[in-house]
């Protein structure tokens, strides 16, 4: 039987106890005994001396009637087993009885030649008896002496009922202290007790009682450090109920496997989108589940080392052999004691989003079939009355062309940018990379973009360069990207405004930063600058508005280029923006 | 041995002859009526309470069994000398007197009574008296105690004093009493001390506190023990009833008749054997087998010679 802490600790305390006690009551019944032995032998000594005493006169006298007197009362005392007088010669006088029978027998040579020499008390130990011999001498002559043969039966007999006392005291005393280390013990483990209760109500999901600290010791430390647990426990973690209830209220799925696949959970989002029960779902593999993405024979295939995936998109496989187009992110979970992985599958509903993106799809097609390419052949029709194909058109005629020719350039661009936006969020965007020096692209967007600002009475300042300096990018795109800024730049610049360009080294990155004197960025709109069709309303500026597409092309190409651009604007001082692209070694 | 333990015996019996007496024979109580007659016995003693008790039994036992002759009740008169006894006896007041033979011979010769039985104690009939003295003293007889000093038992003992005494008198010797055993003694006297012991009277003897001693014989070899080869033996008395029952002349001879009928035979029944051991130790009565007059004959020659050591 395995013994708790409470009956380890009685049990120790108590062999302790029962064996101090032993020991205690060993040393004890031992002193005591010699005590008792001590007193019955100081008790024979002592009436010894009385009767020698007394007898002093009669041995001198050599009364021995009178001795017989004494000696028979000396007999009658307690514990006195035989009494006798004797002369100096060692012969017995009497006996205290009537017959004497030991008349004239001599007594021990050790005792007669200590009486001859010594007044003191012999003391003969014999079995459970004592002989005390007490030598008579008057005048330094000896009269002779009294001997006593004295019991020490009773001893045993006190020694036997004193140790039955002690020991009976010292069960007693084992007894209450037993009983005062059981209170000891249940005071101990009884906060530990509630601790333990608390600690498996916290495990089952029961809400952990506040545990009473009633001592400043290590047990009250302990419940404090419990309650400072629990409390902590209730401000980061979710309770059961709150997580099924996430789930259950969650609009993607989720879906939980064993190692091999197996599904072990499900939230209701599961049994929604695939029109299947959960208790059909549970213990299926997820293969049945989702479709392998593509490129990959089954979900499982797609995960990285580390056991994760994000941004796959497949196909659930719904009821009835429907599919629903799902983009899916995995993680494993791996149980530390078991080193078992289990994997959570979120899948979330993109059919909505790939008919948006078919749509728009299908608007882009559109607009570079039905809009671009009329517009082009608007454009060259114009260019051509312009150039007087259809002779002089007077000078309302050439403003009216010229109205057309500006409106039909902004059409394009506008198109332009919406065909180059909706190839960057479709991916098929290309991009040919080489490795070129980075200054000759600055120049080359200035350049570009130099006819636009004098157009508006604004000049281009290149205040720093970075000769030699590599990039691997596309040149086109990283022109595209410096145009839009620069083209940006002089949008919001004043007549007469400078818009200055340095190009340096920034954090291991090389930075193009174009800086105007604009109105800067209202705060409201700092946020949304890089968002598509986004524009500041500036009343001032707004004739120069562009198609609000230029800024969220350029941070989708330069991020594709492997770099960023950031702004810093202050309101009536200026706005800069920060083009940075790794440099090429 | 045997003396050893008659001597034991005899020490027991003086030790209890203090207790009390137990109601009289249911035989004899039983028998009514009960006359009025009253048989007194006399007894000597300087302890007068202590001999009543030892006494009173005897008497009514003997009184209970006498109411055939008109004795119906047993009466002690216990007197300290010999001579108010004898008083008592012509006055007629005591009818009875049990005792050692020369204050029983004293009694007969200035009273008007007459010996008729011998008491018989622990077991003998006669006691005699030794005189002795260490092997090693250089007195090999009675007459070298001469200027030497003599131990002897009670004063009123008949083996420990009367008799020796008597003894040592009648060889020629004169005897004087001292307190003081080492007391100088001239050399026409034989001083004497009392020991009051046999016992102490042995040990004087043996450790020269005395130069001889008179103990009775039937004690001497049990207190000798021993050391019986380290004494001599100076002289030794003539037996001598132990006891002596003396009745007076003018008690009614049928009566007389009667009390000597009764204590002869007491020692053959239960009853009478109980009581004469309560009585000192009393082993029977019985008659002098050569008769008083014979028997007695040597007390009667001795008492001149203790007749004023019997506390008259």
């Amino acid at each position: 039987m395995r013994l708790g802490l409470k009956g380890r600790f009685v049990a120790f305390v108590s062999a302790i106890i029962v064996a101090f006690g032993v020991v205690l009551t060993a040393l004890s019944v031992r002193a005591q005994n010699e005590r008792l032995r001590h007193e019955l032998e100081d008790r024979g000594k002592l009436l010894t001396t009385v009767i020698a005493a007394n007898t002093a006169d009669a041995l001198a006298m050599l009364e021995v009637r009178e001795l017989r007197k004494m000696i028979s009362e000396a007999r009658d005392q307690e514990n006195v087993l035989d009494a006798i007088a004797f002369d100096e010669d060692g012969r017995v006088l009497t006996d205290g009885t009537v017959v004497n029978p030991r008349r004239h027998a001599l007594i021990s040579e050790a005792a007669l030649r200590h009486v001859s020499g010594s007044q003191a008390l012999l003391v003969e130990f014999d079995g459970d008896a004592m002989t005390v011999t007490k030598p008579a001498h008057l005048g330094g002559r000896v009269l002779g002496g009294v001997r006593l043969r004295y019991s020490l039966a009773s001893l045993a007999q006190d020694q036997a009922s004193l140790a039955r006392r002690t020991a009976t005291v010292g069960a007693v005393f084992a007894l209450m202290g037993v009983l005062a280390a059981a209170l000891l013990a249940e005071a101990v483990t009884r906060p530990l007790k509630e601790i333990i209760r608390a600690t498996r109500a916290l495990s089952e999901g029961e809400p952990a009682p506040r545990l009473p600290v009633r001592t400043a010791d290590e047990v009250g430390e302990l419940a404090e450090a419990f309650n400072e647990m629990t409390r902590k426990l209730r401000d980061t973690t979710v309770s059961r109920d709150y997580l099924d209830r996430v789930l259950e209220t969650m609009g993607e799925c989720l879906v939980v496997t064993g190692p091999d696949g197996t599904i072990t959970r499900v939230n209701p989002a599961v049994c929604r989108l695939s029109g299947v029960g959960e208790d059909e779902l549970l213990g299926q593999n997820c293969r049945d589940l989702f479709r392998a993405p593509k490129g990959h024979v089954s979900l499982f295939d797609a995960l990285g080392p580390d056991g994760s995936a994000y941004g796959l998109e497949t196909e659930l496989l719904a009821r009835g052999g429907e599919t629903v187009p799902v983009m899916i992110s995995v993680g494993a979970m791996e149980e530390s004691a078991s080193r078992a992985r289990s994997y959570v599958v979120v899948a979330a509903d993109i059919g909505e989003r790939l008919l948006n993106e078919r749509q728009k799809d299908e608007f882009v097609t559109m607009v570079h079939h039905e809009v671009r390419a009329p517009l082009t052949a608007v454009r060259g029709a114009i260019g051509l009355l312009e150039g007087g194909v259809a002779g002089d058109l007077g000078e309302r005629g050439r403003e009216l062309v010229e109205i057309a020719l500006r409106n039909s350039e902004r059409m394009g661009r506008l198109v332009n940018d919406i065909l180059a936006s909706r190839k960057l969020d479709s991916g098929r965007m290309e991009f040919h990379f080489e490795k070129v020096e980075m200054m000759p692209l600055v120049e080359q967007a200035i350049d570009s973009t130099s006819a636009y600002a004098a157009k508006h009475n604004v000049r281009f300042e290149l205040q720093q360069g970075v000769p030699d300096a590599m990039v691997r990018v596309d040149p086109d795109r990283m022109i595209q990207v410096l145009t839009n800024v620069l083209s940006n730049a002089v949008r919001f610049s004043a007549a007469d405004d400078v818009v200055t360009v340095k190009a340096g080294r920034h954090h291991q990155m090389l930075r193009v930063a174009v800086s105007d004197a604009g109105p800067g960025i209202s705060e409201d709109f700092r946020e949304h600058v890089f968002e598509a069709f986004a524009r500041g309303e500036h009343d001032d500026w707004r004739h120069r508005s562009g198609t609000g597409l230029g800024m969220s092309i350029s941070k989708g190409i330069i991020g594709e280029l492997g770099g960023a651009i950031t702004f810093e604007t202050e309101l009536g001082v200026g706005t800069t923006f920060f083009v940075d692209i790794p440099e090429s070694a | 041995m045997a003396s050893r333990l008659r001597l034991s015996l005899i020490l027991a019996a003086v030790v209890a002859c203090g207790q009390p007496s137990g109601p009289p024979p249911s035989s004899v109580a039983t028998a009514p009526p009960v006359p009025a007659g009253v048989l007194t016995i006399g007894s000597v003693s300087l302890n007068p309470t202590q001999e009543y008790e030892v006494v009173r039994p005897f008497a009514d036992f003997v009184a209970a069994n006498l109411h055939q002759v008109g004795i119906g009740r047993g009466r002690v008169v216990v007197v300290g000398s010999l001579s108010k006894m004898v008083e008592e006896l012509r006055e007629g007041k005591v009818d009875l007197l049990i005792d050692s033979p020369f204050p029983a011979v004293f009694v007969w010769q200035h009273a008007d009574v007459e010996p008729i039985l011998r008491r018989w104690k622990w077991g003998s009939d006669v006691y005699r008296s030794v005189v002795f003295t260490r092997a090693d003293s250089g007195v090999e007889s009675v007459d070298e105690l001469a200027g030497k000093i003599i131990a002897f038992g009670e004063p009123f003992s008949t083996s420990g004093f009367l008799m020796p005494k008597a003894a040592l008198v009648s060889a020629g010797l004169r005897l004087v009493n001292y307190e003081d055993p080492a007391a100088s003694i001239p050399g026409d006297r034989v001083g004497y001390v009392f020991s009051n012991d046999a016992e102490n009277t042995m040990f004087w003897v043996l450790k020269q506190k005395v130069i001889a001693g008179a103990v009775n014989a039937d004690y001497f070899e049990a207190l000798a023990g021993d050391r019986i080869n380290e004494l001599r033996v100076l002289h030794t008395t003539d037996a001598v009833p132990r006891n002596v029952v003396c009745v007076r002349n003018s008690l009614d001879p049928k009566v007389v008749r009667a009390i000597e009928d009764l204590l002869l035979e007491m020692h053959l029944s239960d009853e009478g054997r109980a009581s004469l051991e309560r009585f000192e130790e009393t082993t029977k009565f019985d008659r002098f087998p050569g008769g008083a007059e014979q028997d007695l004959a040597r007390i009667m020659t001795l008492l001149p010679h203790v007749q004023d050591d019997l506390g008259q």
